[in-house]
Parts: structure tokens; C-alpha cells; sequence
């Protein structure tokens, strides 16, 4: 959990409703620094809602996003990018006819650095991520494994403090999962940063996260460990249905 | 392959390959046309460097943001006009232009200080004009430099006491050489390749690509399209003085649609994603033009001369367009710029991994 003095990417209260569809009801979440946190929940549950809402893609209805003590619920995605809130998206809607590397450039430049610096913060974030042999490439000639990873280190390019993924793993075979984990897993330490990770990947949740937030019919089910939510009837109710949630308890 | 494991020369040779090959390509085709072609086929390919002026003054806006501008002929013709009021006939302004102001009217100034006047007049209105269409996005933004062309266009041809309504304005000095607009036209590639180079071109690109994911950036669009769109109001400035002063006359008809519709399919027919695509174009679209303008005269073959109907070449550039757009969709460079044959690169890496060894 957060301490005081930590920075923390907060929502509060946050309703986000679409004509008379409520996409999300007072959600509350925390992603602190230094953490995986799991972002979980079935088709429909609002997950995505909420990681525009924390990005700056979407105003909240009614609620509060908090970045550093202040209030940035109508930041757009620019403000909220230049902020330190770093995200990837569900396709990796990476700029295909740029290089690979100025994919990263354009990141790095985003926050407000130099040519010459952004490209040495490209290459940095390429070389640790093992991905440096792709940096000449065109981004619409990759492999979607690769798109995928792309996309992630575009976002790591901002030196983002909280990181929000969007179903990274989704396509991926057992070997691509395995390396996005331990990568995912060294964010934290690497970047100083938060990773919120959207993913329906249950083996991916529990390998790298250390707090799962689950959200059910854009209500906040659930919160704890992996294990704690693992076995919360609650949390195998909604994605089981009534029958396992009753076995359980 | 990495430019850092290459000689510095080299690197500089193989990161700015594009430019530089359509700079040499110039300078020797303008060579062997001022050696051995005739004076009208040395206007031809002042023309079309001229044209390419235009199209790459298109490009640096069309090609890097995404968005169309139907209206950069605006700031030809405010170019245009402009040289023509600090440089013609100072004998008929006073009648002819009487609403000029007097520093205008009852002054000539030299030609290359009005070129100067005349191509920061055009970036001035380029970026105020910028200050307001660059909140808009894709077709609103296109729309809105049209009316910009048409408020233009409406203007000038019913000022009468200060551009001679639709009367062609004459008597311009015609000081116009292939040299000068090969010079001309060297410049505006260089621009044009600077800023696709730049920090802001690159942000540029990204969001032509995908709006949304530039905006996950941190990309703010206003400040990189309204320095686009001012730097090519000012290359289109200097394409307007360099035809008021080829032609020595200035017509507001001469900056209207045809020369719009006209730039922007060059600019198709090669390729608006690549600043090499937009030369290209102009190259082919200008060939196919004046081969088929030749052909509508009459070529003679023997005792029978050769024509084809009035007309012949607008339907045969339609006919390139469509094909074009059928099957190659992003023109004839396929939005690539021109680079060093992969066979060179793979041998001298070879080269280069041998030395190591």
C-alpha cells in the first residue's frame, strides 16, 4: 500500500456513464510505485474504462483522478502522458511507418526532450529490453509478438511513474508470455514506476502481480493479494457464475 | 544497420541518402538541358522545377501532418502579387493599381528584396491563418484551407484598384533561369527534409499515423502543424514569386483549382508520404504533360502529322491517377524515401565485419 509521501496515481469515486449505460460506478483504485498491480475482471466489467479515465482519454462523469496530490480528472492524454502516466493500448497501434526507433523518439519527445536525447532514451530502452536488432525496422513490418513489445517500450520511452497495460499478453504463446512476465516483473525496479496491468491471463496475473483490483459490472469487486482474490467467492462468482462462487464459500 | 559502426562521412551519405540523390539528379539534368537542349525545352524543365517548388511547399503540411491542404495555393498567389506590386511597371501602377498604397505604388524595389518581402508576407499569413485551422483535425481542416483558397480568390478578383480584379497584372521582370529555380527548388527540398528530420516533424509523422497513440505520446499537434503549415506557406511564397517572375505576368485565375488539383496529384501520383514521392511525381506528372501537350500540336511523321484531340493529356493523367490509386495506393515510392541499394550496404558491412576480424 501507499505510504504518505508517496506519488500515487489515484481514482476516486469514478462513475463514468455513456448515455444511460454506467461503464463505471465510484471505482476506487490506487497504483502506487514500485508495484504490479492486476487489473481483472470479466468481458464488460469496465476495465478499459477505467485505464482511459486514469490515461486522460476519458473524463470521469463524476469522481476524481488524483497524480501527485492534484487533481487531473480533465487532464487530456497529452497532459496526463507529459505527467508520467505511460499506457499501451488492447493492438499495439504502433506508428507503422516510422522505424521502430523513432517510434521510441516520438515518446521520449513527447515529454519534452531533445533529438540527441530522445534517441539515446530509444536505444536505452530498446538495449534493455533486448529488442536493439529491431530498432532499424518499419513498424508495420513487425511480427505481432514483437508489436506488442514495441508498444511497451514506446511507453516505458515516456520514463513514465506509473505504467497502465492493456492485455499485453493477448495473442501471445506460452514462450511469449513467459518473457513478457519477467519483463513486466522488472518494470518496477527498472523504471522507478507502477504497472497497472489489464489482463485476462490468469497465469500472467498471478506471476507478476502483488495486488489484483478486480471490477465486476464497472463496481469494484474485489481487492488483495493474488491468492487472497483467487479464492474470494465473489471473484469466481463473476467469472464462474453462481454455482462456483457457492461451492467456494 | 547501425550508422555509428560506419565512417562519418559514410553515415551522413547513407542517414541523408534521399536528399542528396534528388539534389544530384537535379543539378545534372539541369546541366545537360542548359548544354544541349533548346530554350523551349529549357522553359519545360524551368516549369517543372518550379512545380516541384509547389508540391514539395504541399508536401511539408500534406505530407508529414496527413491532412490535405486544398488551400496552400493561397499563399502562392499572395506571393505572387506581392513581387508583382513592388516590381512591375511603374509607369502603369499609378492607373492600373491606383488603391496601392503609395510605398507601393509610386516605388520599384529591387527583385530580390521584394522575393524576400514577398515569401515572409506569405509564411506571416500562413501562420496567422494557422493560428485558427490548426485546432481542427482531418477533413474539417482540409475544408477549411479550401475556404481559405476561395475567401482568397473572391477577394482578389473583385479588389480591382489593387490587383486588377481577374485582368492579368504584366510587365513583371521575367529574371527567372533553370539555374535559379534549380536553386529554388534545391532550397525547398532541403526545408522540406530539415523539418521532416526535426523533432517536430517526427511528431508529425507519428500523429499522421495514429492520432491516438501520438496523444498517449504526449504529443500536443497544434504547435508542430502550425510550424508545418507556416514553413510550407513560406515555400509556396517562394513558388508564387518564382512564377510571377517565369511568366511576367500575375493572373488570380493562374491560383485557383486546376493548379491545386494539379499540385496535389503530382503529389499523389508519386507518393505523399515520402518527400522523394512528391519529386518523383512532378517529374512524371510534368513529363506526361508535355509529351501529350506536344502530341495535342501535332507531331509530324514524314509527309502525316500525328495528333491526338484537345484534351488528350487531362484524360491521360486522370487515367494515371486512378491507376495509381488502384494499385499503389501510396504512390509510385510507396511512401519510401530513395536509399542506398541493399546490395552496397550489405558489402561494405561485410567490409566493415573483415576489418574487425
Amino acid at each position: 500500500m501507499s505510504q504518505p509521501g508517496d506519488i500515487t496515481l489515484e481514482a476516486r469515486n469514478i462513475h463514468v456513464a455513456f448515455g444511460g449505460i454506467h461503464a463505471l460506478s465510484g471505482v476506487d483504485l490506487t497504483v502506487s510505485r514500485g508495484i504490479v498491480q492486476g487489473l481483472i475482471g470479466p468481458n464488460g466489467a469496465g476495465k478499459t474504462t477505467l485505464v482511459n479515465v486514469l490515461s486522460g482519454f476519458q473524463s470521469p462523469t463524476r469522481g476524481h483522478v488524483i497524480l501527485k496530490d492534484r487533481d487531473v480528472s480533465q487532464d487530456g492524454p497529452q497532459k496526463m502522458a507529459r505527467a508520467g502516466v505511460g499506457r499501451s493500448f488492447q493492438a499495439a497501434r504502433l506508428f507503422q511507418d516510422l522505424t521502430v526507433s523513432q517510434n521510441l523518439m516520438t515518446a521520449a519527445i513527447g515529454t519534452g526532450l531533445g533529438m540527441a536525447a530522445a534517441r539515446e532514451r530509444s536505444e536505452s530502452v530498446l538495449e534493455w529490453m533486448e529488442l536493439s536488432h529491431l530498432a532499424e525496422q518499419m513498424g508495420g513490418s513487425l511480427s505481432y509478438g514483437d508489436e506488442r513489445r514495441i508498444s511497451i517500450a514506446r511507453a516505458l520511452a515516456l520514463n513514465p511513474h506509473f505504467l497502465l497495460l492493456d492485455e499485453p499478453a493477448s495473442g501471445m504463446n506460452d514462450a511469449e508470455c513467459q518473457t513478457l512476465m519477467r519483463l513486466i516483473r522488472d518494470i518496477p525496479a527498472r523504471f522507478e514506476c507502477g504497472v497497472l496491468l489489464i489482463e485476462h491471463n490468469m497465469e500472467v496475473i498471478m506471476g507478476v502481480c502483488q495486488r489484483v483490483h478486480v471490477l465486476d459490472g464497472g463496481r469494484s469487486l474485489a481487492e488483495g493479494s493474488p491468492q487472497e482474490v483467487q479464492n474470494n467467492p465473489d471473484v469466481r462468482r463473476a467469472y464462474l457464475g453462481d454455482d462456483a462462487g457457492n461451492e467456494a464459500a | 544497420m547501425k550508422t555509428a559502426e560506419l565512417p562519418r562521412w559514410q553515415a551522413f551519405v547513407q542517414r541523408h541518402f534521399a536528399v542528396l540523390f534528388i539534389a544530384a539528379c537535379l543539378v545534372v539534368f539541369v546541366a545537360v538541358v542548359e548544354l544541349f537542349a533548346s530554350v523551349l525545352v529549357q522553359r519545360v524543365v524551368t516549369e517543372a522545377l518550379i512545380r516541384i517548388v509547389i508540391v514539395v511547399g504541399i508536401y511539408v503540411f500534406t505530407g508529414n501532418s496527413g491532412i490535405i491542404s486544398f488551400g496552400s495555393v493561397t499563399f502562392m498567389a499572395v506571393a505572387a502579387y506581392a513581387t508583382g506590386w513592388q516590381t512591375c511597371c511603374a509607369m502603369l501602377k499609378p492607373i492600373t493599381m491606383s488603391g496601392l498604397p503609395s510605398i507601393l505604388r509610386d516605388h520599384t524595389y529591387p527583385v530580390y528584396v521584394s522575393a524576400a518581402t514577398s515569401v515572409g508576407l506569405a509564411a506571416l499569413l500562413a501562420f496567422i491563418t494557422g493560428l485558427i485551422l490548426m485546432r481542427l483535425s482531418g477533413l474539417a481542416a482540409s475544408i477549411s484551407t479550401l475556404a481559405i483558397l476561395f475567401i482568397l480568390n473572391v477577394t482578389y478578383s473583385n479588389w480591382e484598384t489593387v490587383t486588377m480584379g481577374t485582368a492579368s497584372m504584366v510587365g513583371l521582370p521575367t529574371y527567372i533561369t533553370p539555374w535559379l529555380a534549380l536553386a529554388a527548388a534545391l532550397l525547398a527540398v532541403l526545408c522540406a527534409w530539415i523539418f521532416q528530420n526535426s523533432a517536430r516533424g517526427l511528431l508529425l509523422r507519428a500523429s499522421r499515423a495514429d492520432e491516438v497513440a501520438a496523444a498517449a505520446c504526449g504529443v500536443s499537434l497544434y504547435w508542430s502543424r502550425l510550424i508545418a503549415f507556416t514553413l510550407s506557406g513560406a515555400i509556396m511564397g517562394l513558388a508564387g514569386v518564382l512564377s510571377a517572375h517565369f511568366l511576367g505576368t500575375v493572373s488570380i485565375n493562374s491560383y485557383f483549382l486546376n493548379l491545386t488539383f494539379l499540385a496535389l496529384a503530382m503529389l499523389v501520383v508519386g507518393g505523399m508520404k515520402s518527400l522523394s514521392g512528391a519529386v518523383v511525381g512532378v517529374i512524371v506528372v510534368s513529363t506526361i504533360i508535355d509529351v501529350f501537350r506536344r502530341i495535342e500540336v501535332g507531331i509530324p511523321v514524314g509527309d502525316v502529322t500525328f495528333s491526338l484531340p484537345p484534351g488528350t493529356q487531362e484524360l491521360v493523367l486522370a487515367g494515371v491517377m486512378i491507376i495509381i490509386l488502384m494499385f499503389r495506393k501510396d504512390g509510385l515510392m510507396g511512401g519510401q524515401e530513395f536509399r542506398l541499394p541493399v546490395r552496397f550496404l550489405r558489402q561494405h558491412r561485410r567490409s566493415l565485419e573483415a576489418k574487425d576480424t
